[in-house]
């Protein structure tokens, strides 16, 4: 996972479908929502239909990914997909991350593979 | 050791590192976005994962302690906890049975989740100078997750509060009231989230 997959978008919650591309890398195709290989299987697309876009909030819940909404500020913010978090607590895999040190140098946790790792949550607050 | 700053105040971090007289020799990362503790449902710091040499979790979120400085405030023996990791970074003794790690920790709820992005919310808009906006999601991420301390208490100091204030003693007396929900395991070896 890197921050693009976590991210807070300047839109509207119903945007055009042409759009979703751009705004989040998956796109509407005859078979579903797709990304590269990856497709969700979408029966009836009726269900990301409103007011003649797609409904974000729907496309987060087809992708089980977490979504809020501010209307007033134009913000949507779309979390991680859950599966993330499930196999961290449910089967032990520890979620890849990107982020970046105080120089502004981006680390993996991947990068660590293959040693022990501790890792540290902390703050000043 | 990976250390990640669920913070956005990068020049208070930057001093930390600097005032460190052992020299610091493991990446410092700033999670503004709290991605991480989304990830791993990670509620309060300081939390501590174990993560083994194939990326497989041996120990979850654990509140675990570097030194000793706050022992007389949350009677945690940081000693014992350091020793315990030593033995897993040398022998491989790891201090849960690896079948009890799976489902030891509870999972966010869909409000603390939401918490958690309105929170993320609230970051951005301050940072883009829109402060009715920050607040009106920092406002809905404390109502949504009133228990999660890295969305109150990380709160406090952007929205002008002290953590370290009365805000402060007020969250851990309803903190304390709520039966002190942690996602992880306590000092006193236990998960004590409700169910």
């Amino acid at each position: 996972m890197d921050a693009a997959d976590v991210a807070v978008l300047t839109s509207p919650p119903i945007v055009n479908a042409d759009d979703l591309g751009e705004l989040i890398g998956w796109t509407l195709k005859p078979e579903g929502l797709c990304r590269d290989e990856r497709c969700v299987i979408l029966p009836d697309r009726s269900v990301l239909e409103s007011d003649g876009g797609v409904d974000l909030a729907a496309i987060a819940e087809l992708l089980d990914r977490p979504c809020a909404v501010d209307a007033e500020a134009g913000l949507v913010a779309l979390g991680a997909e859950r599966g993330q978090r499930r196999g961290a607590l449910l089967e032990r895999r520890a979620p890849d991350f990107t982020l970046p040190d105080i120089d502004g140098t981006w680390h993996a946790l991947s990068d660590h593979r293959s040693k022990k790792k501790l890792l540290v949550a902390f703050s000043s607050w | 050791m990976i250390a990640v700053a669920i913070d956005e105040a990068v020049d208070t971090i930057r001093n930390y590192i600097n005032n460190d007289t052992d020299g610091v020799s493991y990446p410092v990362l700033i999670d503004a976005d709290h991605l991480v503790s989304e990830l791993y449902a990670i509620s309060n710091v300081p939390t501590v994962i174990l993560i083994d040499e194939d990326d497989m979790i041996v120990h979850p979120n654990w509140n675990a302690y570097a030194s000793n400085t706050f022992k007389e405030f949350h009677g945690i023996d940081a000693d014992a906890q350091l020793e315990a990791i030593r033995r897993w970074v040398r022998d491989g003794e790891t201090m849960i049975p690896v079948e009890e790690v799976a489902g030891a920790v509870k999972d966010l709820t869909d409000e603390e989740e939401r918490g958690k992005l309105h929170f993320r919310l609230a970051t951005h808009l301050r940072n883009a100078g829109d402060q009715a906006g920050s607040e009106r999601n920092f406002t809905r991420a404390c109502e949504l997750a009133p228990h999660d301390w890295t969305i109150r208490r990380a709160s406090m100091p952007l929205r002008g509060g002290d953590p370290f204030g009365a805000e402060f003693f007020e969250l851990v007396s309803e903190y304390t009231a709520a039966g002190s929900p942690y996602h992880g395991i306590n000092h006193r070896g236990v998960t004590d989230h409700p169910t």
